[in-house]
């Protein structure tokens, strides 16, 4: 299991000078530190490599880590953001590099990561207690044991979004069933305007209205029957991907040439009345134009307003990493005690437009409104593509399928039939 | 004595250089050869598959796709990299003004980075080109060609934008060691230019075409920033080349193993492509 401890260059170097006896001293303050567990005691600094995944929020998290270090002088926190961090942090691991503290999504990767033990077993932690126990459910669930491995700190959602004064101009009321929006979208169509805009040039944006289709339509067994052969995605998925058809054809003409940071930028700025993303994506839009109102609804995925359910999984977890480091892993449950408070939880949600875990932390962004009652009430569904296998979920692999065929206008059945042969290659490969 | 210092000199020279080479490359490319027989998913416990790895890399249509798709670019931008450059190469040989200048220009594109190029581009294909199509009434230019089928043309045009820069600098050189006596002869018998070009110069610089034969096929065979700046394997896997499959899947998607047995077929393949290019063009060239 440690075999990934035993690559690096630095972990050499250190090595070299513990055994020369020059490295007595110096060595707790190298960031690759391999000092011992007891030889870190007060006084010494301690350097934390935290990774999170969110480039938009980079700011807030610098904000936070600098009050945090005010608070503990000898703990110092390096936050590192690099672009595409599930490669990254794959490729990291296979040069046997973990960063000390992650903060990331519970996707693929993240289960790939819990499952071969590389984050601690934060079993009895006190720090469980504070948060939702629903999402440290879900992230046991999707890890397939019953230890916890993170702590969720923020959630998402999927709704649709709008833009509330085009709403009102074309004299709309919140959809409350899939025929009622798309019915919606063909009238704002025939006068002349663009229901939705998309940015399917990136291909994980087709991501947050597949896991909405999908979750409502294919049944709450899919994933169960999916894994043990009796299901395919081309029987249970006809009518989300029927739906996904008719939802592209109401997109702009050029949906598949924007990418989403033009696509934002461009319901930012009145281009349509929807805008089918996670609300991950509100703080940018807000940015983009200062000016905008929005609204959500959750997306109507079928036409039984009592059964829909709106897609929320963890946006980001706090995990930990096994470094066998004692005074890294105790600097690192700091790290996550103060995260966890409420007004620092709180703080964070609101800026990064997320609701937070933390017991009595609410988001009082008036745009997320609509959708608080599910995440109270628990009228929540984890996204899909958490439980598909890894070679499938990460790298945008079944997004990428989604994308070529919706781009080529393929029908129903070869759309499914190629997301039937990626899942039977990915799950070989496991 | 004099040969026993010098050949400690060479050694001292060579070997830490050597040394460097082996570790940095040739022991990560023993390890993936290693690697591709087992089912590593890039950390955690694995083990031995035997030839496994292998025999699902035949039933495996993204994989194909992504090797077709790899070919195909790699012969296209081959050829229009050694048009372009050839006839840009001929045209700054000629006597005209300011040919310095216009050397230093055409070379400019390989200087910058090929990914930053892409990102350039990338943003040109998205706003610039669509916004001017639609002003003009072009329908067929106002979607963004990254987003289509259409979308190997985009990453093909970047890439002899850029690619056929250094490609120029070499026929360029070819061009120079061509003595002025072989064209003297030709202009007394009346040869035209075209005669002159096929009969004289075309087999004169032919080890220049040669090695630009392998060069450009050998860089175009492995496409990778192109594709990541551009279209990110897009739309659907339409241009994901071979290296770009075996980087995306093999970090991003847990088959570390299994993409680096892609990659030791990879590795065969473009050796042979290498030796078949080497071997057809090397009968050809003439002395003068």
């Amino acid at each position: 299991m440690k075999r990934y401890l035993g690559f690096t260059s630095a972990t050499v170097v250190a090595t070299l000078l513990l055994a020369t006896g020059c490295g007595s001293s110096s060595n707790s303050t190298s960031t690759n530190g391999t000092s011992e567990g007891g030889s870190g005691g007060n006084g010494q600094k301690v350097t934390l490599e935290f990774l999170q995944n969110k480039p938009e929020v980079v700011n807030e998290w610098n904000t936070l880590i600098k009050k945090f270090e005010q608070q503990n002088p000898n703990i110092q926190v390096k936050q590192i953001n690099p672009p595409n961090t599930d490669t990254t942090l794959q490729a990291d691991l296979a040069k046997g590099q973990v960063p000390d503290v992650v903060a990331m999504g519970a996707d693929a990767t993240f289960i790939q990561m819990a499952k071969n033990g590389v984050f601690k077993d934060l079993s009895g932690a006190p720090e469980l207690q504070k948060v939702s126990q629903a999402y440290v459910k879900m992230l046991e669930e999707e890890v397939g044991k019953t230890t916890p491995y993170a702590i969720p700190y923020t959630v998402n959602a999927v709704p649709i979004i709008y833009n509330v004064e085009l709403f009102d101009k074309y004299h709309l009321s919140v959809p409350k069933t899939w025929n009622q929006l798309m019915s919606e979208a063909e009238k704002i169509k025939q006068e002349g305007g663009t229901p939705f805009y998309n940015g399917f040039k990136d291909a994980w944006t087709i991501a947050p209205i597949w896991n909405a289709l999908s979750t409502n339509t294919e049944g709450s067994n899919f994933l169960k029957n999916l894994a043990s052969g009796k299901t395919t995605f081309s029987k249970s998925d006809v009518t989300a991907a029927n739906q996904l058809r008719q939802f592209v054809a109401l997109g702009q003409p050029n949906q598949f040439g924007v990418d989403y940071n033009d696509a934002n930028a461009a319901f930012a700025n009145g281009k349509s009345v929807f805008y089918a993303q996670g609300i991950w994506t509100i703080p940018v839009l807000r940015s983009d134009n200062p000016k905008i109102q929005l609204g959500t609804f959750v997306v109507p995925a079928t036409n039984n307003p009592s059964q829909i359910k709106m897609v929320s999984g963890v946006d980001s977890l706090l995990a930990v990493a096994n470094s066998g480091n004692a005074t890294k892993e105790n600097a690192a449950m700091k790290f996550i005690d103060f995260l966890l408070q409420q007004k620092n939880a709180g703080q964070y949600a609101t800026i990064a437009g997320l609701f937070s875990t933390v017991s009595g932390v609410k988001n009082t962004d008036p745009a997320l409104t609509p959708l608080q009652p599910y995440i109270t009430s628990g009228r929540v569904v984890d996204f899909d593509d958490h439980y598909y296998p890894a070679a499938m979920a990460a790298g945008n692999q079944y997004e990428s399928v989604l994308q070529g065929a919706l781009s080529k206008n393929q029908s129903t059945p070869q759309l499914l039939q190629q997301l039937d042969s990626l899942y039977q290659s990915a799950a070989a490969h496991q | 004595m004099k040969s026993l210092r010098n050949s400690f000199a060479f050694i001292l020279m060579t070997v830490p250089m050597a040394v460097l080479f082996f570790y940095f490359h040739t022991w990560p490319a023993l390890h993936g050869i290693f690697l591709s027989f087992t089912n590593w998913n890039g950390f955690g416990p694995y083990h031995f598959i035997g030839l496994q790895n292998y025999i699902d890399l035949l039933h495996d249509k993204q994989v194909r796709h992504a090797y077709v798709f790899t070919f195909e670019f790699a012969i296209v931008t081959t050829i229009l990299v050694n048009i372009v450059s050839l006839s840009v190469a001929l045209a700054l040989n000629s006597k005209i003004k300011l040919s310095r200048t216009f050397r230093a220009v055409f070379f400019l594109p390989y200087v910058l980075s090929t990914l930053i190029v892409s990102f350039i581009f990338n943003f040109l294909f998205s706003n610039l080109i669509p916004s001017i199509a639609q002003a003009l009434h072009l329908p067929f230019l106002a979607q963004n060609i990254l987003g289509t089928q259409w979308a190997w043309v985009g990453i093909v045009i970047v890439s002899v934008w850029q690619g056929a820069s250094f490609n120029t600098l070499l026929y360029l050189a070819g061009l120079q060691t061509i003595p002025e006596d072989v064209y003297e002869a030709s202009n007394i018998d009346g040869a035209s230019a075209w005669v002159t070009f096929w009969q004289i110069t075309f087999p004169l610089i032919l080890p220049f075409f040669t090695i630009n034969m392998v060069l450009a096929a050998k860089s175009y065979l492995q496409v990778f920033d192109q594709v990541v700046g551009m279209t990110n394997g897009g739309p659907g896997t339409a241009t994901q080349s071979n290296t770009f499959v075996i980087y995306t899947n093999g970090f991003g998607g847990g088959e570390l193993a299994y993409q680096s047995a892609n990659a030791v077929v990879f590795l065969v393949i473009l050796v042979c492509v290498a030796l078949i290019q080497v071997r057809l063009t090397r009968g050809r060239e003439v002395q003068f």
